[in-house]
């Protein structure tokens, strides 16, 4: 993994667990500890709907549009980050 | 994994469903007594889950045209419009309801469900954009999905979250359509209409409000929340439903663009799908008649929502934002949902559940759709059986 995907994976890693703690304080992912390693549906169990809503703070917080069908390809905050700055460029 | 296999997560969902007593998907209404009483397991059932807003599915006039139509027309058109021709009724009903919007294009799809994703599926394509509010019904992500259109989901009702995103698609924005509905289906709260229209034209993109549970119960004519925010001229596209405030089936789009004229040439949905019955045409015909004739049912339903609104509020239950005749009430938990709907049920009240993912904010509510042929009576009925649900 490249500086850059590993940088903006362990941002977004930060971001998910606030969103979670924020958001979805009693659902048992909101104490786990998030990697860029962390597959977002099998570890911690996020359904479509909580994905496409992180989704929504992520575009805020880097200021970029991501349509809805760069997500289907998406399971990993590592595979988040690739979207991330592929969309950034 | 096998062709078969992925069913098994839907086998867990209903078994999941099945444990907490009777699957709220399996309810059958063994005889309709009224618009707002049936017969579920042998108990006489107040029906407070049919959207049915105005009460129109028993009215004598709606029935007698439907019953008409069915005599003298038969049964079914037995075809598309495209391939098979169109019924007068059907133009007759599109240029009643384009009069009743005050626009020159009115278009009929077979469903609701068919006319979002007829319209959407017309309109967009491959290097548009459309964003679309986070709330919005499934038909129209779907009809998005459709278009081959990039999709961008905007914070439900939140116009600095649109205008953040519209204004990221920089010179696309005129390529670029905003989806939302007038009165969101979950909770019943509206959208920002003028607020929206002003971000639309100032980045110069188009507007399409799916009125399917406004229709009817919003405006002083009827025709929905644009109407009753003043802004019924500035949208672009308007798309409804025939099977909630006019009791039949079927759906429409209302345009004041030409080019809703051309959709029946390239919109799947429309080209492809049997043309509604002489009967559904008759009957939701007369109803359109009844909701412009009768502004007595508006007030009814808004007064019969009040209410309920107001009775639930005062149990002390968590209810949606804003007085409406969808009134949504927050549960703790999912299976505290499933068992409250259960016992509402057992108590001879229907009301629908609402489960997540498919809620805002992944929570689990019990929604009230109240009808203006409600009977006081039955709204003090379902306000007593809520108020047992406290004690239990």
């Amino acid at each position: 993994m490249n500086s850059l995907k590993q940088e903006v994976g362990e941002k977004l890693a930060e971001i998910l667990t606030s969103y979670l703690k924020n958001n979805w304080a009693d659902s048992p992912s909101s104490n786990k500890i998030i990697t860029p390693a962390t597959n977002m549906v099998t570890e911690l169990q996020l359904d479509s709907f909580q994905v496409m809503e992180f989704m929504l703070e992520v575009e805020d917080h880097y200021n970029i549009a991501i349509d809805l069908d760069s997500l289907s390809n998406i399971h990993t905050i590592s595979d988040l980050a690739g979207v991330v700055i592929a969309h950034q460029d | 994994m096998s062709l078969l296999e992925k069913f098994s997560i839907a086998r867990d969902l209903r078994s999941g469903l099945e444990n907490a007593g009777k699957d709220p998907t399996t309810v059958v209404f063994e005889r309709l007594n009224s618009a707002t009483e049936g017969v579920v397991e042998g108990r006489t059932t107040i029906l407070a889950g049919t959207n049915n807003y105005l009460g129109l599915t028993f009215d004598p006039a709606c029935i007698a045209a439907g019953v008409e139509a069915m005599q003298t027309q038969g049964t079914g058109t037995t075809g598309s419009r495209m391939a098979n021709g169109s019924y007068a009724a059907h133009r007759a009903l599109e240029a009643e309801l384009a009069d009743f919007f005050g626009c020159p294009n009115a278009m009929v799809f077979s469903t609701g469900y068919a006319a979002n994703l007829g319209v959407l599926s017309a309109l967009l394509g491959k290097d548009d954009a459309v964003l679309l509010d986070s709330d919005a019904h499934a038909s129209l992500y779907d009809g998005c999905r459709m278009s081959g259109a990039d999709i961008y989901r905007f914070k439900h009702n939140d116009v600095q979250s649109l205008e953040r995103r519209i204004a990221r698609l920089g010179d696309r924005a005129q390529r670029c359509l905003i989806v939302v509905e007038g009165m969101y289906s979950v909770l019943g709260d509206c959208a920002p209409l003028k607020e929206i229209i002003d971000i639309k034209e100032r980045y110069g993109a188009f507007l399409l409000v799916d009125e399917a549970h406004s229709l009817g119960v919003f405006g002083e004519r009827g025709c929905g929340v644009a109407e009753a925010q003043g802004v019924l001229d500035k949208v672009d596209f308007i798309v409804g439903t025939f099977s909630k405030s006019l009791g039949a089936m079927g759906g429409f789009c209302a345009s004041k663009h030409d080019v809703l004229d051309l959709f029946r040439y390239v919109s799947r949905p429309f080209m492809f799908t049997a043309s509604p019955s002489p009967a559904v045409m008759a009957t939701t015909r007369e109803a359109l008649k009844q909701l412009r004739m009768r502004p007595a049912l508006k007030e009814s339903l808004w007064s019969n929502a009040r209410r309920l609104y107001s009775g639930l509020q005062d149990l002390g239950f968590e209810l949606g934002p804003e007085v409406s005749p969808v009134i949504a009430v927050r549960c703790q938990d999912r299976q505290s949902a499933l068992a409250q709907w259960n016992q509402l049920l057992k108590a001879g009240v229907y009301v629908n559940m609402m489960l997540p993912p498919a809620t805002p904010g992944g929570a689990s509510f019990l929604r009230c759709s109240v009808s203006a042929a409600h009977t006081p009576e039955q709204i003090g009925t379902i306000i007593s059986k809520f108020a047992e649900l406290k004690r239990a």
